[in-house]
């Protein structure tokens, strides 16, 4: 019986005074979970900051931080090990399974996006590098269009 | 068969907003899920929130996937 990859989708919330240092061991801890499950990590962000509707170890305030990715369905319990284990710092998390179009459509944000930030990347580093400003945007533009048509279809 | 029911009143058909509008609901989503609950948090019956069986359900999930993650609250006295 093969286990069949699958998508989903974690929510978690960090307390809102945390340490970056912290955030980012923690951030590491779940990034390896999911990929030493054969997983794929398609997002992977803060999703917002905001009041709590009631309080939740003290806290009135909190930040959501969102992952979505595809992976065997062992990879969610290994990563919610993980999020329990740093309890103190993470108040709540909730991992759902969502379906392969919604995972696509956000796989196609995601991908026009890192596109975009690669184009205005290259545009800047052009402006700064050549004296003919106006050729290398027009060079770049159709490299930040064509992704993003793809990822749509 | 018509019963006395249906010549004394209009029948003003409702239909499911989230069938026919096809918004997507998602426990991320609270603007739209705070309009499907009652002042004292409650969720609002199928009989007035005018939603399909399906919908219904489906909304009743998303509740409280929001509730568990402090997007909404459970009652008015946290």
């Amino acid at each position: 019986m093969a286990a069949k990859p699958r998508y989903y989708e974690t929510l978690y919330i960090i307390r809102p005074d945390i340490k970056e240092e912290d955030l980012a061991k923690i951030q590491q801890r779940l990034r390896d979970a999911i990929s030493a499950n054969e997983g794929e990590i398609i997002k992977f962000d803060k999703w917002a900051q905001r009041e709590l509707a009631y309080e939740i170890q003290d806290y009135s305030r909190g930040i959501y931080y969102i992952i979505i990715f595809k992976s065997l369905p062992g990879a969610v319990a290994e990563l919610e090990r993980h999020l329990r284990f740093y309890n103190t710092d993470v108040l709540r998390f909730m991992t759902v399974a969502i379906t392969e179009a919604a995972a696509n459509k956000e796989r196609a944000v995601q991908e026009s996006k890192a596109a975009e930030e690669s184009a205005a990347a290259a545009e800047s580093q052009a402006e700064t590098a050549a004296q003919p400003v106006e050729e290398a945007e027009t060079e770049n533009e159709p490299a930040a269009t064509e992704p993003a048509e793809g990822g749509t279809n | 068969m018509e019963s006395p029911r249906d010549r004394k009143y209009f029948a003003k058909k409702k239909v499911c907003r989230f069938c026919t509008e096809s918004i997507e609901m998602n426990y991320k989503n609270i603007d739209i899920l705070s309009r499907y609950i009652t002042d004292r948090k409650k969720i609002v019956p199928k009989r007035n929130s005018g939603l399909c069986a399906r919908c219904q359900r489906q909304l009743a999930t998303e509740i409280k996937r929001a509730r568990f993650m402090a997007l909404l609250p459970y009652t008015v006295l946290h």
